[in-house]
């Protein structure tokens, strides 16, 4: 399983690209994989306000929808519209292309609460 | 908990890293690689599915072709020795389909009666109940554990299966017959459940492995359940513990052809006919929609602004491209209608058609 290590990550398999103010989100190699063929995603509007750990988008696959949950707090402000016709992106390039939604951090302070590739590595274990 | 049965074939799917899952009862291979290669696979060229988890009860005897017919809905007047039908076992009480059932007949006196995987106990116990009721003998035995399965589909199948087993791609659709398999009997039968051409191969456990292997050497790529899931759906046809089950009727899902009312008493009849004179109360239809978005079982459907049913089974159709799904709606809501879908709190709409949404090719 693929685990970057200059990513964060949430216990519920999504992944964080920080920079600054604002943050990529998507999910991580192991969540899509677990999925299955991603069929649909339901993005969130841009200028949502989001919670950490609310559920914020949902990834459907054949087999099942899953809830994504926000991993930090802040604002919506760009999702990424191709998966509304290539949502296989999230099974082909979880990282990259497919990626899900950019936020805008409340407290950009909140990422170093996330886990590293080595914690995130033990909750696959587990 | 009781633990699950496995295939003959499991240690075959886990060397391919097929990812197992519970079905039935059984632990089988839901997918190898992806499910919707698979399912394309399965549209463009050819695949193979392990359907161990089927049942598979023996009726032997000079009684057997009466208790069968009571037994079941369809009249094997209308076939013959050599020929598979489709029917249902009714419940006898509400005439709920018990469960919809493949009756392959090999012998004039030897049927292969095949039950959904987890159903086979009830139609093994009405068959207790058909034998008493028959005039001549009939043994009955559940073979299940004893053989394997495999389901040979897709375009190509015939072709790629004739290189390995030469007589049974030449078995015609609803078709049964024996073929002598390097020493091995096999009963092939021209079935299958995703709206492509294909044989289904009966085949004694200990010869299994080989068949398969030669089977898959030959080019017919393994698949699992889940994308038999969704060719069957495109297909439009019923999955028992969806579309079909206990308060469901084969009229309500739409499958009164199953049923022949000129052939006498059957196990269900009169509740059955009780329902046919009073007009159903809900119908079995398809629902299609714009977007990728599919409608999921269980989801509510409304139809000017009123809650009209439920979906039973939905899901992205892989050929199709958009949403199909099969639901049970007021029988007034025609194909054509425009209604909406409770998608986990977001109406979504959909228009009602009448499956199946792939013809057969």
């Amino acid at each position: 399983m693929n685990i970057p290590d200059d990513l964060r990550y949430s216990a519920e398999h999504e992944w964080v690209r920080a920079d600054g103010a604002n943050a990529v989100v998507g999910i991580s190699d192991f969540a899509q994989d677990s999925l299955g063929d991603v069929v649909f995603v339901q993005l969130p509007d841009v200028g949502t306000m989001v919670e950490a750990g609310a559920s914020c988008a949902e990834v459907e696959s054949t087999k099942s929808v899953s809830d994504i949950y926000s991993p930090l707090t802040g604002r919506v402000v760009e999702v990424n519209h191709a998966l509304d016709t290539t949502p296989e992106l999230i099974n082909q390039d979880p990282y990259g292309e497919g990626w899900i939604f950019k936020l805008e951090l409340a407290d950009p302070a909140d990422v170093a609460n996330l886990l590293d590739a080595a914690a995130y590595q033990a909750v696959i274990d587990a | 908990m009781t633990s699950l049965l496995l295939s003959p074939l499991d240690a075959r799917h886990r060397a391919l890293d097929a990812r197992m899952a519970p079905f039935g009862g059984w632990e089988m291979p839901i997918q190898y690689a992806s499910v919707l290669e698979e399912h394309r696979a399965c549209r463009e060229r050819a695949v193979v599915f392990d359907v161990s988890h089927l049942g598979t009860v023996e009726c032997r005897g000079t009684g057997a072709f009466d208790a069968l017919q009571w037994a079941l809905t369809n009249d094997l007047h209308r076939i013959e020795p050599g020929k598979a039908q489709y029917t249902h076992l009714l419940d006898a009480g509400d005439a709920s389909v018990v469960d919809d059932i493949i009756v392959w007949w090999v012998e004039p006196e030897r049927f292969f009666v095949m039950p959904n995987a987890s159903n086979t106990s009830h139609v093994f116990d009405a068959l207790g109940e058909a034998d008493a009721r028959a005039d001549g003998e009939m043994q009955w035995q559940d073979i299940t554990r004893g053989r394997v399965v495999l389901a040979v589909q897709g375009p190509e199948a015939r072709a790629l299966l004739n290189g390995v087993v030469p007589g049974a791609a030449d078995v015609p659709r609803f078709a049964v017959a024996p073929v002598e398999w390097h020493g091995t009997g096999l009963v092939v039968a021209g079935t299958g459940y995703t709206g492509e051409d294909g044989v289904e191969l009966h085949v004694d456990a200990p010869a299994a492995g080989e068949l398969w292997d030669a089977i898959v050497a030959a080019g017919i790529q393994p698949a699992g359940l889940g994308a038999r899931d969704t060719l069957r759906l495109e297909a439009g046809l019923p999955l028992h513990g969806h579309e079909l089950g206990p308060g469901i009727t084969p009229l309500q899902a739409a499958l009164g052809w199953v049923v022949r009312w000129d052939k006498g008493e059957f196990r269900g009849r009169a509740p059955l006919e009780a329902e046919r004179k009073r007009g159903v109360a809900r119908l079995l239809r398809g629902l299609t929609t714009e977007g990728r978005q599919p409608p999921r079982a269980e989801s509510r459907v409304q139809f000017e602004g009123v809650d009209v049913g439920e979906v039973t089974s939905g899901n992205f159709s892989p050929t199709l491209g958009y949403g199909i799904a099969l639901a049970f709606l007021r029988p007034d809501v025609d194909p054509g209608e425009s209604v909406m879908v409770d998608v986990r709190g977001r109406l979504l709409p959909a228009t009602v058609v009448k499956p199946p949404f792939l013809r057969r090719r």
